[in-house]
């Protein structure tokens, strides 16, 4: 099959919950996994008489959002409503901004395969979440404790000849913005940060976009990548074996959602009608008007952004680039890591004990190193046992395994509890070793004569080996050289 | 007693002369004789209101701080919340509806001490202007049996015009107060928007919809708009005006002051309305008042822009009643589709579902921008227009209504029902404060209102204004024959 005169278009919308204490509207709390129905007012239930009053803490949270992007905050935004009958829907309309959104425009860069790359997005508006439906046997139920928890939502322009892979790392790198602003929980499970992607593809030569297919129900980023790639090809393949049909009876407007057991996409619903929702300014807020100091003042309580971050691991700290990647994509790692950072200056060290041994033991566990039992600090004071020699690396990882499996059990302890960990210090204790070690390998004594590095390798082993590992490196190095 | 007004009835109670007792079941009493003939109440809260009356007295008694309300029988126009109360908006849909909290105004009137006496009839949902819509009943006007009170707010007008109590609340969404209060020979206040919280009103037209105030004078509207007046946190277009002493503003007459007269709005006007309002004029003359003709032509596109924006917004604040959270859900409903279909055939009355359509209509896809656009760009006219025309005049002048009140089951068409807003609408588009003040008695002994308009948050000068007119033509003094019924 020829593809090479194909090429992808992709959208991303984002439904981003923020994590205010109260609802966008009303003054119940915005919480997640209560009892249904707790977190309700008679704002959030739609109940006749009552009146919206926007919640200032979800303004600051959009506008610091649009600072991140570099989008333009606007000094006058105002609400609509969306008309649609859902019994998730409190007052059968969503409160909502349909055209004067409170941020306009904005990039989102990224590093994708060693090149920089930009994505540019459309805008981003706030608006209210409705509640959530549940079917039981012979009745349906409705929760409204999600209903009017403050969304925005963040509208890209389409990438046009992009790829999957590419799509979900801007996608990643939308929630890393929103977990360093602290302004989203960004868990994809439980549906505080939703993506929908439109999909669509055409031919290189067309100037005109062809018929996009909603993608719902992503619940991580490589099921974004999977789902992105099924329906490409789809659409690929069913325009590629009809070349001769109108392409708009081949594809039909439509949503699909991802099935996450399957690991397949599937068709919820087409689109026959265009749905109309009926906007008009919603009469009971008036509408949004931002000052220039207000905006402004907020750019000072900016917090360290991601891309900031990166730059400080790799210019300041020198991290190498692919731990960096790991710990700036994961917020809570790298916040995990800064804390570390403040008891261990060796940060090239540090970055790889928690991101490649540490990380590495918990792999297959479930847990996140972030939320285990194991303190930042405790790996910061390993590293400092190493680079103060009281330890070899050798030990340092029996002691890692030990603090594992001694429920997060101080490095320190460890050490001093164990006589096996204890290091051998004593010069003379080790000479002997070496001399030992001289003994049985004069082979290797006379290839490191004739130049050959590696028996001196070699020997150094043998000396460790016979201290079960407790010889300081250093000084079987020197005592090595000096006999030799 | 019971022809006493408010602050009368609350000086009485305050010097002790009458109890709190006395006044309540003094009232309660007439409603149970007399309302049978007029069906003003929906429900009338005999038990709440005598306690509170018995805690006031208890109160008084021990010398505790006394309401500016203390001892004042108010009704409430059924479609604003008491809470624990039911709100039923005279629809079938909200008939088992308790409210969940007290609407701010009641809230604000409880805080000073008013008796809550009982809740009054409408046109469902506040939309119609004769309670003829109304599904319970139809509230006949005190000065003559057999015509309207007028609508939305006929039960809280007719309440106050056969003195069943001094003061109530009603709606004014395009004349809702002010039309009946013409109707039934009593004041009616619609404050500028904002003024008066609208938390706890079910709306109707959220961007115009006021809570007004029925009163049998100037004095009683000052002393309840001042209770009433207040910033609400609780409703965003709520403004934050600092509080005024509305007496303060109290004149005399109209000297200094220049009243403007849109006269090529005024063309259509029935002879004998055209002749009770020039008469009007010359009596505004006389107290002082420089006349001038002021050009508010746009102001013939009001009836139009209204029933476009105001239906717009109550297909919308509708929507919400549909059976699945409160509300009388259709007992034969199966499926989703079937609970919004039968719940909402049932529940809504078929005036209302007229303007649901309506609204629906000139909101949808191709059809809103000739419709709910265009009426937005008019109404954003009107508004210019109004500051023009103040720019020459420090009040304007209007009747209330083309015609006295007519006789129930007469107006058939709805285009012509709509026309009697013809006056009226214009102040809920520019959101102005507006007053009907009692200016004449119709040959048919019918009652007929003025209505004056003033800038945007000079509602203390407009009840100040009301004040004057009353004093130059105290027809607001004549009684209807059953609020002369002793009991």
């Amino acid at each position: 099959m020829n593809n090479s005169e194909w090429e992808t278009v992709v959208g991303i919308e984002v439904h981003a919950q923020l994590n205010t204490v109260s609802k966008l509207f009303s003054s119940a709390p915005n919480s997640f996994g209560d009892e249904p129905n707790t977190n309700i007012s008679v704002v959030c239930t739609g109940q006749p008489g009552t009146l919206p009053v926007l919640n200032k803490e979800a303004v600051k949270k959009a506008v610091l959002w649009g600072h991140a992007v570099n989008a333009e905050v606007a000094l006058y935004s105002k609400f609509d409503r969306k008309s649609y009958f859902y019994p998730d829907a409190p007052r059968n309309f969503q409160i909502t901004q349909f055209d004067k959104p409170i941020v306009k425009g904005g990039k989102v860069t990224c590093e994708i395969d060693g090149k920089e790359k930009t994505l540019e997005l459309d805008h981003t508006h706030l608006e209210d979440d409705a509640g959530n439906c549940r079917h039981f046997s012979n009745f349906g139920g409705v929760d409204y404790n999600r209903a009017g928890v403050p969304l925005i939502e963040i509208v890209t322009k389409p990438l046009v000849g992009t790829t999957p892979k590419e799509v979900a790392t801007f996608a990643s790198m939308i929630r890393a913005i929103l977990q360093y602003l602290d302004i989203c929980d960004c868990n994809m499970e439980e549906g505080s940060l939703r993506m929908d992607c439109n999909v669509s593809v055409k031919k290189k030569t067309e100037k005109e976009f062809r018929t996009k297919v909603e993608i719902k129900n992503m619940n991580s980023f490589s099921n974004m990548q999977l789902a992105i790639e099924q329906e490409v090809n789809r659409q690929t393949k069913i325009y590629m074996s009809n070349p001769e049909a109108d392409p708009k009876s081949l594809i039909m407007q439509s949503t699909y959602r991802w099935d996450p057991e399957a690991k397949m996409i599937r068709l919820m619903r087409l689109k026959e009608h265009a749905d109309d929702y009926r906007y008009f300014p919603e009469p009971d807020l008036p509408p949004l008007l931002l000052t220039q100091e207000y905006i402004d003042a907020l750019q000072q309580e900016m917090p360290e952004l991601p891309f900031e971050r990166k730059k400080r691991y790799m210019e300041h700290i020198k991290i190498a680039e692919d731990i960096t990647n790991i710990l700036i994509n994961d917020k809570k790692l790298s916040d995990y890591f800064e804390r570390a950072l403040k008891v261990c200056s060796n940060a090239r060290s540090l970055s790889n004990w928690i991101v490649v041994e540490f990380l590495g033991r918990f792999k297959d566990s479930g847990v996140n190193l972030p939320d285990s039992e194991i303190e930042a600090e405790n790996i910061g004071r390993l590293v400092n046992m190493i680079d103060k020699k009281i330890i070899n690396g050798k030990i340092a990882k029996k002691v890692a395994d030990d603090m594992v499996s001694m429920s997060g059990k101080d490095c320190e302890e460890i050490v001093s509890e164990n006589p096996d960990y204890q290091p051998v210090n004593d010069e003379s204790e080790i000479e002997a070793l070496v001399d030992q070690v001289l003994a049985q390998n004069q082979q290797s004594i006379t290839d490191y004569k004739n130049g050959k590095e590696k028996a001196f390798g070699f020997l150094v082993g043998q000396v460790m080996k016979l201290s079960r590992g407790k010889a300081s490196p250093e000084l079987v190095n020197k005592l090595l050289k000096k006999k030799l | 007693m019971y022809q006493k007004s408010a602050y009368e009835l609350h000086e009485a109670f305050v010097l002790g002369d009458i109890s709190a007792v006395e006044i309540c079941e003094s009232f309660l009493k007439r409603i149970e004789k007399l309302d049978g003939k007029v069906g003003a109440f929906l429900q009338v809260l005999s038990e709440s209101a005598l306690e509170k009356a018995r805690e006031l007295d208890l109160k008084r008694k021990h010398g505790k701080p006394l309401g500016k309300l203390a001892g004042v029988p108010v009704a409430i126009k059924d479609n604003i919340h008491i809470k624990g109360e039911p709100t039923t908006c005279a629809s079938r849909m909200l008939a088992n509806y308790n409210a969940h909290f007290d609407a701010t105004a009641v809230r604000l009137l409880k805080e000073e001490d008013a008796i809550i006496i009982g809740k009054t009839n409408l046109d469902e949902f506040a939309m119609g202007g004769s309670t003829e819509h109304s599904a319970f009943l139809a509230t006949h006007n005190p000065w003559n049996l057999k015509c309207t009170a007028g609508g939305s707010s006929g039960g809280s007008s007719a309440a106050v015009s056969a003195r069943f109590c001094p003061l109530s609340l009603g709606s004014d969404t395009g004349g809702s107060v002010r039309q009946p209060a013409a109707y039934c020979g009593i004041l009616g206040y619609k404050p500028t928007y904002g003024r008066i919280s609208r938390y706890g009103l079910v709306a109707f037209g959220s961007s115009l919809d006021q809570i007004g105030i029925f009163a049998q004078n100037s004095k009683d509207l000052a002393l309840s708009a001042e209770v009433l007046g207040v910033h609400c946190k609780h409703d965003a277009t709520s403004a934050d005006h600092p509080k005024e002493n509305f007496a303060n503003h109290f004149r005399d007459d109209f000297k200094g002051l220049k009243i403007g007269i849109p006269y090529t709005f005024l063309e259509d006007l029935p002879d004998e309305s055209r002749k009770s309002f020039e008469s009007s004029v010359e009596i505004l003359k006389k107290s002082g008042a420089e006349i001038v003709e002021v050009d508010l032509t746009i102001l013939k596109y009001s009836i139009a822009t209204y029933y476009i924006l105001a239906t717009a917004e109550a297909s919308t604040n509708l929507a919400r009643f549909d059976g699945i959270r409160y509300g009388n859900r259709d007992p034969h409903a199966v499926t989703l589709d079937e609970v919004y279909d039968l719940t909402r055939e049932f529940g809504f009355g078929f005036e209302v579902k007229r303007r649901i359509l309506l609204g629906t209509y000139v909101l949808s896809a191709g059809h809103s921008t000739s419709y709910y656009k265009k009426a937005q760009k008019v109404r954003t006219k009107i508004i210019e227009s109004f500051e023009k025309a103040f720019e020459s005049c420090d009040l304007i002048t209007l009747p209330t209504t083309p015609t006295p009140a007519f006789e129930l089951g007469s107006v058939q068409d709805p285009v012509s029902m709509y026309l009697m807003d013809l006056y009226t609408t214009t102040a809920n588009l520019s959101g102005l404060p507006a007053v009907s003040v009692p200016s004449d008695v119709s040959k048919g002994n019918k009652p007929i209102g003025i209505q004056f308009i003033a800038p945007s948050m000079q509602d203390a000068f407009l009840i100040g204004c009301a004040h004057a007119f009353e004093k130059a033509c105290p027809v607001n003094e004549q009684l209807p024959e059953i609020a002369k019924e002793n009991v």
